[in-house]
């Protein structure tokens, strides 16, 4: 998994596959509807779908910028 | 005794892949709990049928209310919660690679992968990509939802 080698590159960033129905309270919290869903800092931003690395990369350096 | 969680084709293949990949030494970190955790008790067997498959995986067991101090050094708190991190000796290195829930159905595959990553110690990431993660400067939390099929 994408969010899983960024973690491993950087020490900074951890990542977690959360079973949406095991957890829906928090799941309905980031609105998730379709999968998968990477919510970046608890809502700060999101992406919906499998994405390529640089197109997950800019989504996590907008809200860092 | 309780059938197993993975059939004997599943194990074998698993056995296989784990024996070709795995490089060094992965620790499994199982975080449970006894309060109101429906998937805790399969988790916590899935994961002993999968670390069983290879000398290079260890388990161990927490309880997310017992052991409190743990689950906060590892940012951990649902149950159930797996931590895969490396280990060198009896030294554990947190890759911050985790799984929230039980990885079963098309999501094993993900856990077997999780597995391999952190055995190898390396992303696996394009140049350029490694290049632009070295210019963090804070946190970043990703959580990746998805559901069983």
């Amino acid at each position: 998994m994408l969010a899983h080698q960024l973690a491993v590159e950087n020490p900074l960033v951890q990542a977690e596959m959360v079973e949406a129905m095991e957890f829906p309270d928090l799941a309905d919290r980031h609105n998730v509807s379709g999968v998968p869903q990477t919510t970046i800092n608890d809502g700060a931003n999101h992406v919906v779908g499998a994405v390529p690395e640089d197109h997950l990369l800019a989504e996590i350096q907008k809200i860092l910028n | 005794m309780t059938n197993p969680l993975l059939n004997d084709e599943v194990a074998g293949q698993v056995k296989d892949v784990f024996s070709n990949q795995l490089k060094h030494p992965v620790e499994i970190l199982f975080f449970g709990s006894k309060d109101n955790c429906e998937m805790c008790d399969e988790t916590h067997k899935l994961l002993g049928e999968v670390t069983a498959l290879s000398d290079k995986l260890h388990l161990t067991v927490y309880d997310l209310d017992e052991n409190k101090s743990l689950a906060s050094q590892y940012h951990v708190s649902m149950a159930p919660t797996i931590v895969v991190a490396g280990r060198e000796g009896d030294q554990v290195t947190d890759y911050g690679v985790r799984f929230a829930g039980i990885p079963s159905g098309y999501e094993f595959s993900s856990l077997i992968q999780g597995l391999i990553l952190v055995s190898g110690r390396d992303s696996g990431l394009a140049p350029a990509t490694r290049q632009a993660l070295k210019e963090l400067k804070k946190p970043v939390l990703l959580q990746v939802f998805v559901t069983p099929t």
